[in-house]
């Protein structure tokens, strides 16, 4: 127990009550906030006189499912009533509330929701219940000692006397003292009664009526919509424009000039549609994206890969990998290549501003990855500060990655469009701005190489990635900070679960030739590719097992091991098929440990590979909300299958080629494997599981397809035209 | 005014009778559970019944649905409470939750058709019907549980 501390009363009058806590190096910060709403013990929490408990969600949720996870942790401690625990969206950029995993951001990626809250929200809820405790035991003259607590109710189990945390909420005292919350001080897991258990997602209901409010369903009164009409190639301007015929479209407003395009305004969506059609530009034309070509793009990152006179930054070392592969018995060197993809969310961007008279204040209503950067985009483009924008942060229908950037274009058009027509007013984007103004996950080149020992085990590890960094183009100023380690770009490629002596991974920062954006599993999602077909490749080339070689290089993760021999008995890894094949891969995100088989078919004729089954075991520690768990990795392993089968985006002349689901698409019901994934119960601290079930998935298939075929499949993805020219 | 049928009320709207059904219901009508996904029929987040028939709004002019019964997510149920709906959540099924509407509007046709539709069935219709968090094994879950308690 560390530093006792004060709390102190304000204008507590009935069910209204503020109290103030400061606490010290617990994680929680001190914070005064003086309501009407309830006792306050926290920044986290109030607790009504009626017994409900809001708690504060501090990321935003886009299907993840940490809307409920988050506040869960919370109530376990306090040993809430959960049907009495209702969920407050964090509508600001309070840095109190940020993810310490992004440096205080309130910023909702990489996995990290319950990882980065986890103490934090179980000390709120632990210090919530004890100064509850605290009251109580001054009310009834008892030793706090003597109290314990059932689910909304302090007990006095010695004399029987029971009292509801809303009632004690309403007899907080003008001052009083807790102490800090140590480890020690909370729940060992074996008291657990809502942290790991079946408990419902929160939102399920709303979702599966249609009343879910998502951003695109903003309605407000004197409400605009606007259609843009953007630059197809990146970085031009529009020099001139004809907008007569568009003017004449019954319901169109107004034209508004952006920095990049020009929005149509009008009273109607449909109208505003009409309009954008009706709108021509002319677009300067000197933008250098015009000459960005995927195709050439990508073999010029496969130069770079290949050109060891290539500067690159190192993302990964032990050891000496150069000498060890030198003095190998065999030496293996092999390229993957993987195209750009695209989120494919199925909610196209939308967002509403209402800007004010003045032009230095909005109220905006939008929903993204990220209150913090938001509110930058809108403080930015307005040339103001936190404290005149009014934020609604509503569920994403899909994000993926695809709502992080530091300007965030859509929030920003709105803004500029409300601002010159002083009314509210809504960009509603199409699915073909949405596929051609979209922003990918790169395009990168690999080159593996590694040498085998004669009696055939792994020595020496060079993995070296060529591809953009894509925090340089999407965040610079994180990039400033960071420059040149992007853990976006590069993660996976540590390929630290393995026991390699000597490992070199490293990043050759090639030029952004598109629009990038972090993707479900970033790095991983190709990084992870390469490194578990590579490993494949050289299993057979060492004459054993795909996973007998693998086992062999965790000889020092048992948990590891663990993942692969159960996988491989839930897939029966050791019974032959006919007409199908297996392959295994062993990747993971993060500290998260996933290992996978995938059951393939082959139509030889078309060069169509089918999926119908992938096994999967996971290791992610501790498992908050277990059966959200395996809704996220089988979420993430369909997620795989598509992108590794059929994801694509080409650019030709600074144009994206593609433009909705038919030219862009992605896995159908009838294409989606059969699923089983098991989850280890570990005591070890929660790794994060969102983005899990992606990186082991393309491997996986391209292993199966070599058990299959004998034939090796390097460029993601695989399209029946590759299969092809690989069976050929 | 054209008017049509929506979740059994006789609604009247002053559209272009070429305006998608879709907007028509969302932002003239308020009725936001359908979603727009594609405007192209490739994704169904649009599915509504119109006389019955899972159809995808975004492509229907609403001058086509003059007269006819357009049923959308918010008129499946008065309370919400369909068994399709009672499986979605006892299935835990939604993720993002955005393609869930037309999902069930499509399943809901489905049985409405064949009340005990092989795995198979159920994949080949639902397949018009795309979710980007990838609950396609939940949705056939759901639409089992919902056939055998309906």
């Amino acid at each position: 127990m560390a530093a006792a501390l004060e709390i102190s009363r304000r204008g507590f009058i009935g069910g209204a009550a503020a109290l103030t806590f400061a606490i010290g190096s617990g994680g929680l910060v001190g914070i005064a906030k003086a309501d009407s709403t309830g006792f306050g013990p926290n920044i986290w929490l109030r607790i009504a006189g009626d017994g409900a408990v809001t708690i504060v969600f501090p990321m935003t949720e886009m299907g993840q499912g940490s809307s409920t996870a988050l506040p869960l942790i919370l109530a376990e401690e306090l040993d809430a009533d959960w049907d009495k625990v209702r969920i407050e969206q964090l509508d600001e950029d309070d840095r109190a509330y940020g993810n310490r995993l992004f440096g205080g951001l309130l910023y909702t990626a990489g996995s990290s929701a319950v990882m980065g809250y986890f103490d934090t929200l179980r000390k709120a809820g632990a210090q919530a219940r004890l100064a509850l405790m605290q009251i109580a035991a001054e009310h009834w003259s008892e030793p706090v000692k003597s109290l314990s607590t059932e689910p909304g109710v302090v007990v006095h189990a010695a004399s029987g006397r029971r009292m509801g945390y809303g009632e004690i909420a309403l007899l907080a005292p003008e001052t009083m003292t807790v102490p800090e919350i140590a480890d020690e001080d909370l729940k060992p897991r074996s008291a657990y009664r809502l942290i790991g258990k079946a408990v419902p997602r929160r939102d399920v209901p709303a979702k599966s009526t249609g009343s879910e409010q998502f951003a695109i369903d903003v309605r407000l009164p004197e409400m605009l919509y606007a259609a843009v009409l953007r630059s197809p190639v990146e970085g031009e301007t529009p020099e001139a424009i004809d907008e007569a015929e568009t003017l004449a479209v019954p319901g169109v407003v107004r034209t508004v000039a952006l920095p990049d395009g020009v929005a149509v305004v009008a009273e109607r969506l449909e109208a505003a549609f009409t309009g954008r059609d009706l709108l021509s530009a002319t677009w300067s034309e000197t933008s250098p994206a015009r000459a960005f070509d995927s195709e050439a793009d990508l073999a010029a990152y496969a130069e770079a890969a290949a050109d060891p006179n290539r500067d690159a930054a190192v993302w990964s070392a032990k050891g000496d990998a150069s000498t060890a592969i030198a003095a190998a018995d065999r030496t293996l060197e092999r390229e993957y290549l993987s195209d750009y993809a695209y989120h494919a969310q199925i909610e196209p961007m939308a967002v509403t501003a209402a800007v004010d008279a003045d032009g230095k204040g909005a109220e905006v209503w939008a929903a993204t990855q990220t209150q913090s950067l938001t509110m930058h985009t809108v403080t930015t483009v307005l040339d103001t500060t936190p404290d005149r924008v009014r934020l609604h942060m509503l569920t994403m229908g899909g994000s993926f990655g695809r709502r992080t950037a530091l300007m965030q274009e859509y929030v920003r058009d709105a803004l500029l469009a409300s601002k010159a027509t002083g009314r509210p007013v809504k960009v509603v984007w199409t699915r073909e701005d949405d596929v051609r103004f979209g922003a990918f996950r790169p395009a990168a080149a690999q080159r593996l190489r590694a040498g085998l020992t004669a009696g055939g085990k792994l020595a020496g590890w060079h993995h070296r990635v060529a591809t953009p960094s894509v925090i340089a183009y999407f965040n610079p100023i994180r990039w400033g900070q960071v420059e040149p380690n992007d853990i976006i770009s590069m993660r996976g490629a540590e390929n630290k679960f393995y026991d390699i002596a000597d490992l070199t991974a490293e990043h050759v920062i090639t030029e952004a030739r598109a629009r990038l954006a972090p993707w479900r599993a970033i790095g991983a999602s190709y990084t992870a590719f390469a490194a578990e077909a590579f490993i494949d490749e050289l299993a057979v080339e060492a004459g054993a097992d795909p996973i007998e070689f693998r086992l062999g290089l965790l000889q020092h993760n048992p948990r590891g091991r663990r993942l692969l021999e159960k996988v491989a008995e839930m897939a029966g890894w050791e019974r032959a098929r006919s007409d199908t094949a297996l392959g295994v891969a062993f990747a993971g995100y993060g500290d998260t440990m996933a290992a996978g088989i995938a059951e393939i078919t082959l139509d030889r004729d078309s060069g169509m590979i089918a999926v119908p089954r992938f096994w999967a075991a996971v290791d992610a520690g501790l498992i908050v909300a277990p059966d959200n768990a395996l809704a996220q990795v089988e979420g993430g392993i369909v997620y795989g299958v598509s992108s590794a089968l059929k994801e694509r985006i080409t650019i030709r002349n600074g144009e994206v080629e593609q433009s909705n689901y038919y030219d862009y698409e992605i896995l159908r019901a009838n294409e989606a494997p059969e699923i089983a994934v098991h989850l280890e119960t570990v005591d070890a601290p929660p790794t994060g599981i969102g983005e899990a079930g992606t990186p082991m998935v393309p491997a996986a298939i391209a292993n199966a397809f070599h058990a299959l075929t004998g034939r090796r499949l390097r460029h993601m993805p695989f399209t029946a035209e590759r299969v092809q020219a690989a069976l050929a | 005014m054209a008017h049509f049928i929506v979740n059994g009320q006789r609604t009247a709207h002053d559209a272009a009778p070429e305006t998608p059904l879709l907007w028509v219901l969302r932002e003239h009508l308020g009725l936001t559970g359908t979603k727009f996904g594609c405007g192209a029929g490739m994704c169904g987040a649009c599915t509504v019944h119109v006389d019955g028939v899972a159809t995808f709004s975004c492509l229907t002019p609403v001058g086509d649905v003059d007269g006819l019964a357009v049923t959308t997510i918010e008129g499946l149920s008065p309370d919400g409470a369909h068994p399709l709906q009672r499986a979605w959540i006892a299935e835990q099924v939604p993720q993002c939750g955005y393609c869930q509407s037309g999902q069930i509007m499509r399943a809901a046709a489905l049985l409405a058709e064949n009340p005990a539709p092989s795995r198979a069935e159920i994949l080949d219709t639902m397949s018009a019907n795309l979710c980007r968090c990838g609950t396609y094994n939940r949705i056939v879950a759901a639409v089992q549980r919902a056939a055998k308690e309906a």
